[in-house]
């Protein structure tokens, strides 16, 4: 187990720049995980980790030791790839076993670790089977299998559930949280799924375009992003961005609603931002005009414009509402953000817990 | 019931293919007036006199094994070279290895009698014509590119992340092409085999041109009997006969490789 020490690291593909400088500290034993859009740069990251790319500028440090020029096998680190890459030619046993093999491994330890790591997964009844004929959740742990036999410093995922079914997706959610709580196994772990950043994160690495654009723990990032990306990435549905002007105190929206505004707000334009389910019913609230509404179970979605502004409310509980029907909603004061409309930065409030 | 017409044209396709080899075949146990009589004389005592005669008093069993000998060499070295080569060409993204690959494919569309030229030429200055190594070098050199596009195309379809799961497992590149590249299209492997080793047992043309007396293969020798004098016919067709069943013994053995091979689902998660 190890420390991952990420240092102003920079990438380009010839000419082109994906990676501008990208630092981060991850603990030993820490479940990092890395979120962002499609094409902002987290498998080429891991990938980097992983020695599978050259690094353009910057430095990658496992434990004390910087790893720039130390080729993938050196490094320790096991990955495990979003199509499973099993050996289709060898059982699963041999899957396992193949990292082991190479380096010579004694028999009889290859044998053990092979045991240990098929009945940590649950995968005895398996070992002689070829990965066609696994269904797609057993290939999965096949793969972390390949990864826990090599008992390695630290484990690299690149969303390795996303070819899952919905159910099966949380079920191996669950079991690889599971693992990396009896293992302790430094794990850095990309995701486009937020809600597994969310509940399996010990800290989450947001990023966009090639930079970081903020690093916390889920609640941190939930309750107090550093800037619209952060606060539109998490949560869903997402936050609702409301676009007005700071006036005497008080929140305007650019049709000249007035909404619940925190105290210490500057004069100026800003983004008032509020999560959906921080909007509740009240009759002395705004007046919103649903257009559709979606029960999820738990609460039902309500969407609808305020002003000429699209705006979404959670409902947990209150009288049902319908498409059509006009809609009184009030926004949590101490769950507003503001952001400066300039930057996209949140604002600093004088909301207690809410500090910049 | 919805295969019956398919089945019709594929007996139909088998009719069509095996009437020159059924009629070879009946031409090789009759002596050749029968085999030209009109009308055609159904009722015969068969003989094998002319496959005897063939093979064992004009010792075509030396042309046999000559062809043997070029053929198990320019397969071995073609396919071994030409694996590695499309390896190495399937990981390559770059223009470059894409320019190789369409030389590869302008060097495949030359007539073979405009290499057999200068291949004679060559061989006659280095001193080397009538050896094996004319014949196994001439056809590895005209094998190459079909080898090389085959082999590709199998090994295009390994998905990228395996390579990069066996560089993590601390594979050498030779290890990931070994352990990993090549088992996975074992059976493209087998295909290219068999191909490689019908054009080389068959080459007719640069054997005519390049060998003598000492490495004459079989083509060339069949074809020295027939034409002229219809006595020859049964001969020539009892050596054809012959010069099939090496491959058909090893079509029977390779069956389920190339089946599985010639599907292309040569990769499958
Ligand atoms: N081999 C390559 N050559 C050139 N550009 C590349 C290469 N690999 C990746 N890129 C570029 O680098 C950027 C980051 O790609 P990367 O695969 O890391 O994104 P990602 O965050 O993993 O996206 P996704 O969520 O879709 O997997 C993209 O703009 C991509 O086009
Ligand atoms: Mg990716």
């Amino acid at each position: 187990m190890a420390s991952v020490t990420i240092r102003d690291v920079e990438k380009s593909y010839s000419e082109h720049a994906v990676m501008h400088g990208v630092n981060i500290d991850i603990e030993d034993g820490e479940f990092v995980i890395l979120v962002g859009p499609s094409g902002c740069g987290k498998s080429t990251l891991l990938r980097m980790i992983a020695g599978l790319e050259d690094i353009t500028g910057g430095d990658i440090l496992i434990g004390d030791t910087v790893v720039n020029d130390i080729e993938p096998k050196a490094r320790n680190i096991a990955m495990v790839f979003q199509n499973y890459a099993l050996y289709p030619h060898m059982t699963v046993r041999e899957n396992m076993a193949f990292a082991l093999t190479l380096n010579r491994t004694d028999k009889a330890e290859i044998a053990r670790r092979v045991a240990r790591a098929a009945e940590i997964l649950s995968l005895g009844a398996f070992l002689d089977r070829y990965p066609k004929q696994l269904s797609g959740g057993q290939r999965q742990r096949v793969a972390m299998g390949r990864a826990i036999v090599r008992d390695p410093q630290v484990f690299l995922f690149d969303e390795p559930l996303s070819n899952l079914d919905a159910k099966l997706r949380v079920q191996m959610r669950t079991e690889i949280k599971e693992l990396h709580q009896r293992l302790k196994t430094t794990t850095i772990y990309v995701t486009h799924d937020q809600i597994e950043a969310m509940t399996m994160a010990d800290r989450i690495v947001v990023m966009n375009d090639g930079r970081i654009e903020q690093i916390g723990t889920p609640l941190q990032l939930y309750d107090t992003p550093a800037n619209l990306f952060v606060a539109g990435f998490i949560g869903s549905p997402g936050m609702n961005f409301i676009e007005g002007e700071i006036e005497n105190g008080w929140f305007l929206t650019a049709d000249g609603i007035a909404l619940p505004t925190p105290p210490g707000a500057a004069a100026g334009k800003v983004v008032y931002g509020i999560r959906p389910e921080h909007l509740v019913p009240d009759p002395a609230g705004v007046p919103v005009d649903v257009t559709v509404v979606e029960p999820t179970g738990p609460e039902t979605d309500v969407f609808g414009k305020l002003g000429r502004q699209p705006i979404v409310a959670a409902m947990r509980e209150g009288p049902p509402v319908a498409a059509g029907e006009k809609l009184r909603l009030t926004a949590r004061v101490e769950r507003v953000h503001l952001f400066d409309a300039a930057t996209g930065r949140r604002l600093p409030t004088g909301i207690p817990g809410q500090a910049a | 019931m919805k295969q019956v017409p398919l089945f019709i044209v594929l007996l139909l396709f088998c009719v069509m293919n095996l009437t020159p080899v059924a009629w070879g075949f009946l031409t090789s146990i009759r002596q050749p007036v029968d085999a030209f009589a009109v009308p055609p004389k159904l009722i015969f005592e068969p003989t094998f006199r002319f496959h005897w005669e063939i093979w064992v008093d004009k010792g075509f069993w030396r042309f046999l094994i000559n062809t043997a000998i070029v053929s198990i060499f320019a397969v071995t070295i073609s396919v071994s070279i030409g694996s590695m080569a499309a390896y190495a060409l399937s990981r390559l993204r770059s223009r470059a290895a894409s320019g190789l690959l369409f030389s590869l494919l302008a060097m495949r569309m030359f007539p073979h009698i405009l290499l057999a030229i200068p291949f004679f030429v060559i061989a006659q200055a280095v001193n080397l014509i009538d050896s094996y190594p004319a014949m196994i070098i001439a056809i590895v050199a005209l094998n190459q590119p079909f080898t090389i596009w085959l082999m590709r195309s199998f090994l295009a379809e390994v998905p990228s992340e395996l390579y990069d799961s066996a560089v993590m497992d601390g594979c050498t590149p030779w290890q990931t092409f070994r352990r990993v590249a090549l088992p996975i299209v074992k059976p493209g492997l087998w295909v290219t085999v068999l191909f490689s080793l019908l054009l080389a047992y068959n080459e007719f043309l640069l054997a005519l041109v390049l060998t003598r007396t000492n490495t004459k293969t079989l083509p060339v020798a069949i074809a020295e009997y027939g034409a002229e004098d219809i006595t020859y016919w049964s001969l020539s067709a009892a050596a054809a006969i012959g010069i099939m069943l090496p491959i058909l013994i090893f079509m029977l053995f390779m069956q389920r490789h190339l089946v599985r091979g010639m599907a292309a689902g040569a990769v499958k998660g």
